[in-house]
């Protein structure tokens, strides 16, 4: 089942834009949105949560989010790249703010993770660390209790022991089956671990969209010492060093002189969009 | 129920998973008819996807160390039974086989079980 249909999406920037982007986001899942600076990640987001004009539809649970604004909206938790709320509040204050805001805000549940993450409720946020304003932003996306949670970069500027914790966390928020994460991601391992589905974009495009169990299948990270026809005619993204061949192709390779091994997200993704560019992308 | 999850076995997790559930079903450790940890509570506890966890239970349900029932969870299918079912479908291939040639040649189930009567005479 789907939480979120994207049907048909164009938003144009003249210089950049997404182009008629059909999407599936499965309900009860994690899935990973994988890109390059400017690849149109943050602009997806944004336009999901309707921050951005664009044409084209995008359906929660079925229903159009332009016709169930308010219903859809107060179901979905947003951490977007920045605070979106004043720097110059206190947590306690901000408690305050959002448990008016949201009436399903659990007050206790925001409390006890402040703790957990040591950030001090009667601080201003504009003294907190970048790392720490970013744990608080997703406290609070977290404490909206929302069905359908997404994510903007959720773990870049936090320290590792807390990425830890924060990825724990999204995984005790995906206990409940009716609950969907959408993130997106420069790529940072921990969050490859947990998504259940991989949607690579550039420019605006999808260049794939698999889940994690297929990937791991069907594609494969080659070295070999010499070039063939018949591997030049698989590989994508093919790189040359000075001792021999890297490619990643999608089926199983064996032969003399040749190592094949389970590519990580990075590694696909960093193959992957070099074989975009050559054109040599076989889907 | 020990799982040690692997980044440098090159063996894709779902698989690692499932292995360790099979020793731990064949060793005993988890007793029959008993449930296994849900999905969701596993993919939690050993920091994967949900959706490796899942492959890993669904490939032991069609394997038939495991059997789920709709709305409750995945069970340790008991391993006598497991083995009793399989020497049982074993043995209706073969009497089938049979019971196909003698139907071929006109001889009837009265006839076979004559014959296995005799046999067992003998």
């Amino acid at each position: 089942m789907n939480a979120l249909e994207i049907k048909n999406l164009t938003v144009d920037f003249g210089d950049f834009a997404i182009r008629k982007m059909n999407l599936d986001i499965k309900k009860g899942a994690v899935t990973g949105l994988v890109g390059r600076n400017g690849a149109g990640k943050s602009t997806l987001i944004k336009t999901i949560m309707r921050q951005q004009p664009a044409t084209g539809s995008i359906l929660y649970d079925g229903k159009k989010f332009s016709e169930h604004e308010v219903e859809i909206l107060s179901k979905t938790a947003c951490v977007f790249d920045a605070p979106h709320f004043s720097l110059s509040a206190k947590p306690k204050k901000l408690k305050k703010a959002f448990a008016a805001l949201y009436p399903a805000f659990n007050g206790q549940m925001f409390d006890e993770l402040c703790a957990k993450f040591n950030l001090p409720q009667d601080k201003r946020v504009v003294k907190y660390s970048l790392g720490m304003q970013r744990k608080l932003c997703i406290i609070i996306a977290l404490c909206q209790s929302p069905e359908l949670l997404i994510l903007d970069e959720p773990t870049s500027g936090i320290d590792p022991v807390d990425r830890a914790e924060v990825v724990a966390l999204l995984q005790q928020f995906m206990l409940d089956e009716n609950h969907t994460i959408l993130f997106s991601t420069h790529i940072t391992e921990d969050l490859d671990k947990i998504a259940d589905y991989i949607v690579m974009i550039e420019n605006g495009r999808i260049l794939l969209n698999e889940d994690k169990v297929t990937l791991t299948e069907k594609y494969r990270l080659v070295s070999a010492g010499t070039m063939t026809e018949e591997l030049r005619a698989i590989a994508i993204g093919l790189k040359q060093n000075a001792f021999g061949y890297t490619f990643i192709c999608d089926r199983p390779v064996e032969g003399e002189g040749i190592s094949s091994k389970i590519p990580t997200v990075e590694e696909l993704f960093v193959y992957l969009s070099a074989g975009n560019m050559n054109g040599d992308m076989r889907q | 129920m020990r799982i040690v999850i692997s980044a440098q076995s090159g063996q894709p997790i779902y698989e690692q998973i499932k292995k360790q559930i099979i020793s731990a079903i064949a060793g005993g450790e988890v007793a029959p008819d008993s449930a296994l940890p849900s999905i969701r509570y596993m993919a939690k506890e050993l920091g994967v996807g949900i959706i490796t966890v899942k492959r890993a239970y669904d490939d032991l349900c069609a394997e038939g160390w495991c059997y789920s029932l709709q709305g409750k969870g995945v069970f340790a299918s008991p391993l006598r039974d497991s083995a009793e079912r399989k020497f049982t479908d074993e043995l209706t291939r073969k009497l089938k086989d049979i019971a196909d040639y003698a139907a071929a040649s006109g001889v009837g189930i009265d006839k076979l079980i004559q014959i296995l009567n005799d046999l067992k005479g003998e």
